[in-house]
């Protein structure tokens, strides 16, 4: 797969999360670099601490190579039905998962074994 | 494995069930051939515990982590090796998929659940080698480069047909198996080929026929009742909330204890429903419980499969067919492949997709010529993209501005 529709897709699925609460405002944000890409999504909804826990768990469980490299084509692009965060969560390197004033923020990096995010010009720790 | 293997021997004496295991390996295997009816019942399981361990191996190779995905593809192999797939006829479908693989820069472990669920083909490996005229040694090379050939082509319609029904239709390898089927069962035809109707089915009663898929029902269940106590009961009734869409883990999702319940009480229910109706249990009734015990891990519970099985039934009496008719008790186990759909969209659409089912599953296995074992989940994702459609047809009719 390109790396553009890699892209499309993790952005299409991640939105369909946060639009299935029809927030007033969706900032989508993205940073490439050639070993890997920190994409970040923000909405304005409130969303409980459970919730939040439960997004995060999506995200970041166990890297499932028997189901990302097969179901994993689905991410982003059978939007028919609730999203499936999960999807993402096998295939990407990290997630992050933290508040802002009126809603969340969900920070994803996705690369080859060499990528580090610190070394991206917009390093995790200054987003925070 | 081990106890099919002891079921196997104890059913026909070793001798009996080995010699019959290998008479196996080259028989026609088309739909429907029950390997019971030819070969004995020893032979069939010893048949079914050598192609389970096939899987086995494959997933402790590429170092999978035993999950909802992979219990519900041993579960389907060692089922349908009871009626179609040998350790001959699959094994180069499977290495057909890993040379596809390494041509785009894929692991075997990202296409070990293709690979697995993608020898329901297997019958046409068998056919090429068996029925198509050939003899010796040709007849082996170009059955294994007929299957090969499958298997590379097997990811790219897999992973396509996952979008048509979008995760609805559970045996999406059914469909892909099934389409892929279609034009080899032309080019066959075009070739001079009549495909003859089989249908090999085991009536004898037989204890052990009865009682294997209740006995092992109830280990799984008590396993998981042990295992996870309380814990397992709560997690299956958490199971009985998830759509069940693809690809919904629920050993994953919710814990082994509560998929290993939810897997025997599908067993039990099952064969409770067969016991019920008077019908047989065989190498195909039997697979297609293991198959619907198998996806007890991995989509299927009693809460969304319900409708659709009750569709399927008021669509075989509507018709006035026999509910112990061969493809009408198949048809009421393996339609559980739509229960994503009752399980999203409600009972309704989980009774209208059963209906749609049994009236669509009639007819494409004479389109795929019996090599698509699993003829129930082609059927299944035909009806779930219609379904699926009109559904999503339907929701588009206002984008919600005012």
């Amino acid at each position: 797969m390109k790396r553009k529709e890699l892209i499309l897709h993790l952005i299409g699925e991640v939105s369909n999360y946060l639009l299935e609460n029809n927030p007033k405002r969706l900032v989508i944000s993205l940073h490439q670099e050639e070993d890997g890409l920190h994409l970040s999504v923000l909405d304005d909804n409130p969303h409980s601490d459970e919730e939040i826990e439960k997004i995060d768990h999506a995200l970041n469980s166990k890297k499932r190579p028997e189901l990302a490299g097969y179901y994993g084509a689905m991410t982003g692009h059978d939007m028919l039905g609730a999203s499936r965060l999960k999807l993402l969560g096998w295939q990407v390197k990290h997630c992050d998962v933290s508040r802002t004033r009126n809603g969340i923020m969900i920070d994803i990096w996705l690369g080859g074994d060499r990528f580090e995010s610190d070394q991206f010009t917009i390093p995790r720790k200054e987003q925070k | 494995m081990f106890s099919f293997i002891i079921t196997g021997i104890a059913a026909d004496g070793a001798a009996a069930a080995f010699g019959g295991f290998l008479d196996i390996q080259f028989q026609p295997a088309r739909l429907i051939s029950d390997f019971m009816s030819t070969s004995g019942i020893g032979a069939s399981f010893i048949n079914a515990a050598a192609v389970g361990a096939v899987g086995l191996i494959l997933i402790v190779l590429s170092k999978v982590q035993l999950s909802g995905s992979t219990f519900a593809a041993i579960f389907t192999m060692m089922g349908f090796a009871l009626f179609g797939k040998t350790p001959v006829n699959i094994i180069p479908i499977i290495i057909g998929v890993y040379i596809s693989g390494k041509l785009i820069g894929k692991s075997f472990s990202e296409y070990i659940i293709i690979a697995l669920f993608g020898t329901a083909l297997g019958p046409l490996v068998s056919l090429v080698t068996c029925e198509l005229g050939l003899s010796g040694l040709s007849a082996i090379a170009v059955g294994t480069i007929a299957g090969m050939a499958t298997g590379f082509l097997l990811p790219a319609i897999a992973v396509a047909m996952l979008h048509f029904h979008q995760g609805y239709n559970l045996y999406n390898l059914g469909l892909s198996c099934g389409f892929f089927a279609l034009f080899a069962a032309a080019l066959i035809r075009t070739g001079g080929h009549t495909f003859e109707g089989l249908l090999l089915w085991h009536t004898e009663d037989s204890v052990i026929l009865t009682f294997l898929v209740p006995v092992l029902s109830l280990i799984l269940i008590l396993t998981g009742l042990f295992s996870g106590g309380r814990r397992s009961l709560k997690d299956l009734m958490a199971i009985q909330k998830h759509s069940g869409r693809l690809p919904s883990d629920f050993m994953d999702m919710e814990s082994m204890e509560g998929a290993l319940l939810n897997a025997g009480l599908i067993g039990l229910a099952g064969s409770l429903y067969i016991l019920l109706i008077g019908g047989d249990f065989n190498g195909p009734t039997i697979g297609g419980l293991l198959t619907i015990m198998g996806f007890g891990a991995f989509g299927t519970h009693l809460r969304n499969s319900w409708p659709v099985v009750l569709g399927v039934i008021l669509a075989t009496l509507l018709f006035g067919k026999s509910l112990t008719a061969p493809g009408a008790i198949l048809a009421a186990i393996f339609c559980t492949t739509l229960a994503p759909l009752a399980g999203a969209f409600g009972i309704l659409t989980g009774l209208i997709a059963g209906f749609i089912h049994l009236v669509l599953v009639h007819q494409t296995g004479s389109w795929q010529g019996g090599m698509n074992l699993y003829n129930n989940g082609f059927a299944g994702g035909l009806t779930a993209a219609f379904i699926v459609s009109v559904i999503a047809w339907y929701r588009s009719k206002e984008s919600g501005f005012k």
